[in-house]
């Protein structure tokens, strides 16, 4: 028995861990953001508020900050109340095939939106949208019933894809509530309507609010809807305006300035809806404490039981079915604008892309390589890091947690254009326009996935253990390595998963940063698009949502088995 | 263990994706920039590789003004990672030239091609002269367009597009020679007339096939390419032709400086003008012919009838010239 673990030297595994885990943490997401900050504010090395003012005043500039506003407000209405109607339906009803429609209502959220929006640009643009020709060839319109080139287009359709946000929260929180609240007030001889508005509603308000500023968080620094849809009418939010001053006006330094200066509010913006939303939970969380008790009353839909059922079964099927099948039936023609008929059909835009087109094979596999590498190093950078921030009695590991969620609060753009300024040879390292910038982008995006995965498991890890293995004579590393990994691999692959699946789709920072042999499959469906190759784009955006349904459901299924 | 195993396969595939990068940089390496859609790039890129299988040529396709935003990008970070450009945006080519960018290579096939391009030292060479029409869609317009001044008509109303040129080179070329041959006043009553501005050069002509456009600026191979493919689209000539010039030229400081000659040399010789012509574009050798299925005009009918381009003025003015085409479009 070693007696002198207390007195060993100062700089210990401990130190090391904790000097480890800083210096990640700096290199790959403080460096970047702060310089974005520095290069908003200091002109010629001097602290300048003026310019910030000027570039923020510029009418193009202050309206992508306005359409930023609009349509983040616009979705985060829609997305809460679709998402807390069908939460109710789910949780609360005695709708059919309650268990198939929850998961159904899941599926938004792995379908990327800006497939979503090439398919509904496919459908509903004025004058070729399919769903507008057959109005306006079969019954005789004389316009378009829809135009998605707009406000509430975008809107819509950025509903479709983020409302589970609002679902999943509000779920949660029904199914988790105490019903004997309920039900003493309703013994107590208060009526449904009365129940509802003084006991549910307050009870979930905080799973709504904090759903919905998700909502609000993730549609602001949203890119790929807008750049689909807004653009060509000239609706931009920041992280398109971003781009387009950094693909457009031949990458002057003024135009980056606009973009850190752009980029500042966005992080302001997020920082702020952040901490509203911490607020809120902090409130909240007391609230709804799960009682061993019966199962909430249901409410009987009685007539409308069918007719909301079909509802619900139109609603999935118009917003996740349509869009899909449009988007393989586009994948299949020969080229756009012909009729669906049998010999404008061909297999041979998928053969093209997976085979022998190189742009598209380069952009298939960077996008799984980087997914699979950054979530392999932030899995494990975030098991070190979060054992520190957990488990260690180290000075100063505030810094950490607070440098370890940045990112949570750091749009996509935000990011790439910080990893452009620090990465691109200013500062001695030179990877721009490689591989490895993207990587590193996609560490410092997804490190908070990482941190929060494997905290919630290192927690659950009691301190004991460890200190039984030290204290019998096992060193820092062999209790870390026998003791605590096994215990929070289940915390490590769920970080595995929850940033490769999404890194797979990625698009927001990757277009920031793409090169000539560095396309990641959104940027490539993304400029496919743009370049006028519609079918092409729809083609590679059919294989993408294969690779992406097959991780979310097949290899995240196989993994859980072989480790429970 | 299983920790560690998961460990050791990840760092194996670390290193493996490391090595198959390293590997690669052992052939010859060719990176060109260019605004040429796949349908011409594409097939000149494999006839090219399989003359020099020992080269391997990656190739970036953007847009003009993209492709020069990510140059100005390379050059802050202080490495070009392209040794060729080949886009349609003439006047870029004179600012580069000037600022010492490009270096100079006059190829031995340079003798069989004609010159469109003053002051020529070599620094740039014109690959292909590009044609643009009116695209129209010929579900819909039964009638196709004579003249430019057709597209003021209420036939077209609201369904005419006009590639953005901030990003299409082809796009800010013919704004620029519309805007000097009939004012910019043929521009606001295009705009009166509902008529908009789209992406890129292949969006409007793709917009177009699917009849969200009637019509648009067409870019001759990338309509003629839509329209082999079953497209219902057709493609008409004004009478005053916009032709435009698309150099291409090899980036100084390259360390493909070879390789990157032998391409200038393929897209000049025969062989490669006669992929070009078959591509649905006009070739800049005489000794090639445009072949008789796409309704092209021939090279010398084209220059005769081609609208005359300002070089001095056109670089001058160029981004006073987007500027006030997207204030018009904007209105």
């Amino acid at each position: 028995m070693r007696s002198a673990i207390p007195a060993a030297p100062r700089v210990g595994t401990a130190q090391i861990l904790f000097g480890l885990s800083v210096a990640i943490l700096v290199i790959v997401v403080a460096v970047p953001v702060l310089l974005i900050f520095f290069n908003a504010f200091w002109v010629n090395g001097a602290f300048n508020i003026v310019d910030v003012v000027k570039v923020l005043s510029q009418p193009e500039t202050y309206q992508a900050l306005l359409n930023s506003l609009i349509l983040a407000s616009g979705v985060t209405v829609t997305g809460t109340i679709v998402g807390t109607f069908f939460a109710w339906l789910v949780t609360r009803t005695d709708l059919p095939f309650k268990g198939t429609m929850k998961v159904l209502f899941l599926v938004p959220f792995m379908l990327p939106s800006f497939i979503g929006a090439l398919a509904w640009k496919m459908l509903l643009s004025p004058r070729s949208g399919y769903i507008n020709r057959m109005f306006m060839e079969v019954f005789g319109f004389d316009g378009p019933v829809f135009d998605i080139y707009t406000y509430v287009g975008i809107i819509l359709v950025e509903t479709m894809y983020l409302f589970p946000f609002v679902f999943i929260q509000v779920s949660g929180a029904l199914e988790r509530m105490d019903p004997t609240l309920e039900e003493s007030a309703r013994i107590s001889g208060a009526d449904l309507f009365t129940i509802t508005r003084k006991i549910t509603i307050p009870l979930v308000m905080p799973s709504i609010l904090s759903g919905s500023l998700l909502i609000m968080l993730y549609s602001m620094a949203h890119f790929g809807t807008v750049a689909v849809l807004g653009i060509e009418v000239g609706i931009y939010n920041i992280p398109t305006l971003i781009y387009e001053k950094i693909h457009q006006s031949a990458g002057s330094f003024a135009s980056i300035r606009t973009g850190t200066v752009l980029a500042s509010v966005l992080v302001v913006t997020a920082a702020f809806i952040l901490w509203l939303q911490n607020r809120v939970l902090s409130r909240g969380r007391y609230q709804i404490i799960a009682g061993k008790s019966f199962r909430p009353t249901q409410l009987k839909l009685r007539g409308l039981r069918i007719p909301m059922l079909v509802f619900c079964i139109a609603y999935i099927g118009f917003t996740i079915v349509l869009p899909t099948v449009t988007i393989f039936m586009v994948g299949a023609l020969k080229t756009y604008g012909l009729p669906f008929t049998a010999e404008n059909m061909t297999l041979f835009n998928y053969k093209f892309i997976l085979f022998d087109w190189q742009l598209t094979r380069d952009a298939i596999w960077n996008s799984i390589s980087l997914g699979f590498v950054a979530a392999a190093i932030t899995m494990f950078a975030g098991v070190i890091i979060s054992y520190v921030i957990v488990k260690m009695k180290v000075r100063g590991k505030g810094i950490l947690e607070f440098l370890g969620m940045l990112p949570f609060s750091v749009p996509g753009s935000v990011i790439a254009l910080g990893v452009i300024l620090a990465w691109s040879g200013k500062f001695g390292i030179n990877i721009y326009n490689t591989v490895w910038i993207i990587l590193v982008a996609y560490i410092a995006r997804y490190m908070a996935f990482s941190l929060k995965a494997n905290s919630a498991a290192l927690e659950q890890v009691h301190d004991s253990l460890v200190e039984a293995a030290r204290a019998s004579g096992a060193t820092m590393w062999q209790a870390l390595r026998d003791i605590v990994v096994p215990l929070v691999r289940p915390g490590m692959l769920a970080a595995f998963f929850l940033i490769f699946l999404p890194a797979l789709r990625e698009l927001t920072v990757s277009v920031l940063l793409y090169g000539p042999t560095t396309r990641t499959i959104g940027v490539a469906i993304y400029t496919l698009n743009e370049d006028g190759e519609t079918v092409y784009s729809a083609a590679l955006a059919g294989i993408a949502l294969i690779i992406i349904v097959f991780g979310e459901s097949v290899i995240k299924r196989l993994f859980k088995i072989r480790y429970k | 263990m299983r920790p560690t195993r998961l460990l050791s396969v990840c760092a194996g595939l670390i290193v493996a994706a490391a090595m198959s990068t390293n590997a690669l940089a052992e052939q010859k390496k060719l990176y060109v920039y260019t605004s040429m859609k796949e349908s011409l790039i594409g097939g000149l890129k494999s006839a090219f590789l399989k003359k020099h299988p020992d080269i391997d040529m990656v190739h970036q396709s953007a847009g003009a003004g993209k492709l020069m935003a990510k140059i100005a990008a390379e050059r802050e970070s202080g490495h070009i990672m392209a040794d060729v450009l080949w886009t349609s945006e003439v006047p870029d080519f004179y600012q580069l030239k000037k600022e010492g960018v490009l270096h100079p290579y006059v190829s031995p096939e340079f003798k069989a091609a004609i010159n469109p391009l003053p002051d020529y030292d070599g620094s740039f060479t014109a690959i292909r002269l590009g044609t643009l029409g009116i695209a129209y869609n010929t579900r819909y317009v039964k009638t196709p367009p004579t003249a430019w001044a057709d597209l003021k008509k209420p036939a077209f109303k609201k369904a005419f597009g006009v590639a953005n040129p901030a990003l299409s080179g082809t796009s800010y070329m013919s704004v620029a020679l519309l805007s000097k041959t009939f004012g910019w006043g043929f521009f606001e009553d295009l705009r009166k007339n509902g008529a908009k501005m789209g992406k890129g050069s292949g969006q409007v002509v793709d917009d177009t096939a699917s009849g969200e456009l009637l019509a648009s600026l067409g870019v001759d191979y990338i309509t003629l390419d839509k329209i082999s493919k079953g497209a219902t689209l057709g493609l008409a000539y004004p009478p005053e032709v916009i032709v435009i010039p698309s150099p291409a030229a090899i980036i100084k400081g390259t360390e493909h400086l070879e390789v990157a000659k032998l391409f200038i040399d393929f897209l000049l010789s025969k062989e490669g003008q006669t992929i070009i012509a078959e591509g649905g574009t006009l070739p800049v050798r005489t000794d090639v012919e445009v072949p008789g299925k796409y309704n092209l005009p021939q090279v010398a009918d084209a220059m005769k009838r081609s609208i005359k381009i300002d070089y001095p003025a056109l670089i001058a003015e160029k981004e006073a010239t987007v500027k006030t085409f997207t204030a018009i479009m904007q209105k």
